[in-house]
């Protein structure tokens, strides 16, 4: 669906270098300008803001990465020791980063998978209009309005040892064991997780299903379209697109999410749930070694962006003028 | 000491108006800024200072800032702008940029246990005697106060502001029950009087195994005690069986004793506080003076007593003569001057008012933190005799090692017992897995140590 367009611009754009010259006022109009007759130094403003907010800090930081940076160096911190690799080579071989990484990935995209049926199926209930669908879908919204430390605090509390979840549970004979630490606690974090973020996915495809136009309704239903076929067949290919940037956003969310985390284990984490933002504040916070710290922060980055990257060309988010997907 | 809530809130209210009316009258009498008659003339100066939030008592804690101020004023001329940090990592990141920049606040107020990380970033003003004479001199303080100020009594950049010891609180209808006389001493002893006490729904200890602060502090106050400081000079000595036995004697409670709720594997220090002030146990271990208005509005009011943590370690009647009287560790609050500020003479006049043995007891009456000043501490036993216990625990409070690896150290004697706590759950910590947890504790601290650059 992308490619026709893009191929079409490019034929056009194309198409004045194959008749140069022949109109030198045209000719004149063009210099400076892109090939796609855009004037690129219209970025200016905005690219000089981008070197100072993103290229900048993380320059700073590919430097802090590279020198012995901590407590006992921060008051001169320019004359740090030069240390070159080796906070990457101690990041990688002689820290828990890569299986912090490992335990982030694997969290975010458990919590992401579960979390799109949830939200696909949430919006597609109330997509018609039915009584009181106002107050539901307000109510839908309640855990992606409630800030994450609230809602840690009160899930941190239902799982206690002798917490409402576990009282529940033994009132019919089970026994939820330990939830906040131990081989439960990843459970646990995933459910929370999924609990706090599934209205997000939810808004998203509610935001797609409503650039479905009613005609498309009524063709599919003069042709016999049944509902799951209707769903299957010309609904769902609407909300590829915004699924696929809602997929994109929350595993990024997830990955970087620390408040969650932080409020319903505490530091030291739990070695189940040690996911990468604890060990960057551990590292950073608590035994001050800022060098290391920025090293695992851009390994981690480098580590996260490479998936990332294929997953955006794969699904051509950054191919397209239209995010929302086929129309 | 253990008075209403009401007389309480009175009590602060009237310090309120007695500072306020103290402030308005020297202003009154006072002439020009300039000539306030101060040591140091702060006239058209800004003194900037960083304090830690009061979550428990904000409004007192605003207007003893707008008095001192004003008290201040007067005395210097100087005005004082306040900023408060709320949390570990916020005091941390003001410290970073300020040290960065080399502007920020004159004055810190800094916990204790982070006076080490502090010193370490050398960005504090190191006091000589010109510097404690300024503040009145060491002599002012309470001895065992200045014990995290520095490495040593030659290097110190932390006057002490108040102290915080940990203490023990015991139910004293509970403990008579049992026919028990007295708290126990020692920690054996302690285990003995638990297992007495445990029973009809009532357990022998309140212990927060859950809480992310507490553990350490019992694991370092064992070892301290049977001789070893878990740092000589550079070595980390978390493999001294010292430390063993009293991670097994902290986990024991539970597991062998069962003298603790077996719920208290996921409780912070306030549940553990709140199942003894409802009458659920008879100890609570590892508590503070700010556990008063928790007990004294709960079904224990007037039913228990603070004493002293045992200062004898697991395993012995006695203390052995390398052991440490280690009731609590040295907790509370230092004040730190900036090396970076243009205004030092001023910023110790501040640390000196803050000091003075009114102030202090001002404080205590509306925080209910503990004074370091001498005079002060001396007037609180005399007026109110319950405080006993506290302050003596505060006299016999010692430091932490005053090291740059302190807090990885901390971290790594709290990383036993987090990953431990799973075990503790079902009932058994098999001792293999908890010397392979303190090997890695001792491999983290030993590491933090060798990275210490003097």
């Amino acid at each position: 669906m992308t490619l026709t367009p893009h191929k079409s611009r490019t034929a056009d754009n194309k198409a004045p270098r194959a008749a140069p010259g022949t109109d030198r006022g045209r000719e004149r109009r063009r210099k400076g300008v892109t090939e796609r007759n855009r004037p690129l130094w219209l970025l200016t403003p905005g690219g000089l803001l981008m070197v100072l907010v993103i290229v900048l800090p993380a320059l700073i930081g590919i430097f802090i990465s590279l020198i012995d940076l901590d407590q006992y160096t921060l008051r001169d911190w320019l004359s740090a020791p030069f240390i070159g690799l080796d906070n990457y080579i101690e990041a990688l071989t002689a820290s828990p980063l890569l299986y912090s990484v490992w335990l982030s990935v694997s969290y975010s995209l458990i919590a992401t998978i579960v979390t799109i049926p949830l939200g696909v199926a949430a919006a597609v209930v109330t997509q018609n209009k039915f009584r009181g669908r106002g107050l539901v879908r307000s109510i839908f919204l309640i855990p992606y309005v409630l800030p994450s430390f609230v809602v840690a605090s009160v899930w941190r509390t239902m799982f206690q040892p002798d917490g409402v979840i576990n009282t529940t549970l033994a009132q019919v004979g089970i026994d939820g064991g330990l939830w906040l630490n131990g081989p439960q606690s990843y459970a646990t974090l995933v459910l929370v997780q999924i609990w706090a973020s599934w209205p997000f996915i939810y808004l998203l495809a509610l935001s797609g299903l409503q650039a479905v136009d009613h005609e498309v309704h009524e063709a599919s239903a003069i042709d016999g379209a049944l509902w799951w076929n209707k769903l299957r067949y010309v609904i769902f290919p609407y909300l590829k697109g915004p699924l696929s940037l809602a997929f994109l956003l929350s595993i990024l969310h997830h990955i970087n999410n620390f408040t969650l985390p932080f409020v319903l284990f505490g530091v030291p984490a739990p070695a189940d749930v040690a996911v990468l933002p604890f060990l960057t504040y551990v590292t950073s916070f608590q035994s001050f070694r800022f060098g290391l710290s920025a090293a695992m922060a851009f390994v981690s980055l480098v580590l996260v962006a490479i998936p990332l990257f294929i997953y955006l060309r794969a699904v051509k988010l950054d191919t397209t003028d239209d995010p929302g997907g086929k129309k | 000491m253990r008075t209403e809530k009401s007389r309480s809130t009175s009590r602060k209210l009237s310090v309120i108006v007695g500072i306020t009316a103290t402030a308005l009258a020297l202003a009154a009498c006072g002439g020009t800024g300039g000539e306030a008659g101060g040591p140091v003339d702060g006239e058209g100066k800004t003194l900037n200072v960083l304090m830690g939030v009061d979550n428990q008592y904000p409004e007192e804690r605003q207007q003893w800032q707008t008095d001192i101020a004003a008290k201040f004023k007067e005395q210097t001329g100087a005005d004082i702008e306040w900023e408060t940090y709320a949390s570990a990592n916020e005091e941390l990141t003001k410290i970073q940029t300020s040290v960065v920049s080399g502007q920020g606040p004159d004055v810190y107020s800094l916990g204790t246990t982070f006076t080490p990380t502090a010193y370490a970033t050398q960005a504090f003003v190191p006091l000589q005697e010109e510097e404690w004479a300024s503040v009145g001199g060491k002599d002012r303080f309470v001895p065992s106060s200045l014990g995290i100020s520095g490495p040593d009594d030659e290097n110190q950049v932390g006057i002490p502001f108040v102290s915080r010891p940990f203490v023990l609180a015991y139910n004293t209808e509970l403990l008579a029950a049992a026919g028990i006389e007295e708290p126990a001493t020692s920690w054996d002893e302690l285990r003995e009087q638990a297992k007495q006490l445990t029973g009809d729904g009532v357990y022998g200890l309140s212990v927060a195994y859950g809480d992310n602060y507490d553990p350490w502090k019992y694991v370092w106050g064992m070892s301290a005690q049977a001789g070893n400081p878990l740092v000589e000079e550079k070595t980390a000595t978390l493999d001294d069986p010292s430390v063993l036995e009293a991670y097994q004697t902290y986990f024991g409670w539970l597991t062998e004793d069962k003298v603790v709720d077996p719920a208290a594997v996921g409780w912070t220090n306030p549940q553990a506080l709140a199942e003894f002030a409802a009458g659920n146990s008879a100890y609570m271990l590892m508590t503070t003076s700010s556990s008063l208005p928790t007990l004294e509005d709960s079904a224990v009011a007037g039913k228990y007593e603070y004493a002293l943590m045992p200062t004898i370690p697991p395993g012995a009647t006695e203390r052995p003569a390398d052991g440490v009287e280690a009731a609590s560790i040295l907790s509370g609050d230092n004040l730190v001057v900036a090396d970076y500020s243009q205004q030092k003479p001023l910023a110790f006049e501040f640390v000196k008012l803050l000091t003075d043995k009114d102030t202090q007891i001002e404080y205590y009456e509306l925080f209910g933190q503990l004074p370091t000043n001498a005079e002060a501490s001396a007037e609180l036993e005399a007026k109110y005799p319950e405080l006993a216990p506290i302050l003596e625990s505060a006299s016999k409070s010692v430091g932490t090692p005053f090291t740059g690896a302190w807090s990885d150290i901390q971290l790594a004697l709290t990383n036993v017992v987090v990953q431990s706590v799973p075990g503790l759950s079902e009932g058994n910590v098999p001792k293999n897995e908890l010397e392979a947890r303190i090997q890695d504790a001792q491999n983290a601290a030993q590491e933090s140590l060798d990275r210490v650059k003097d």
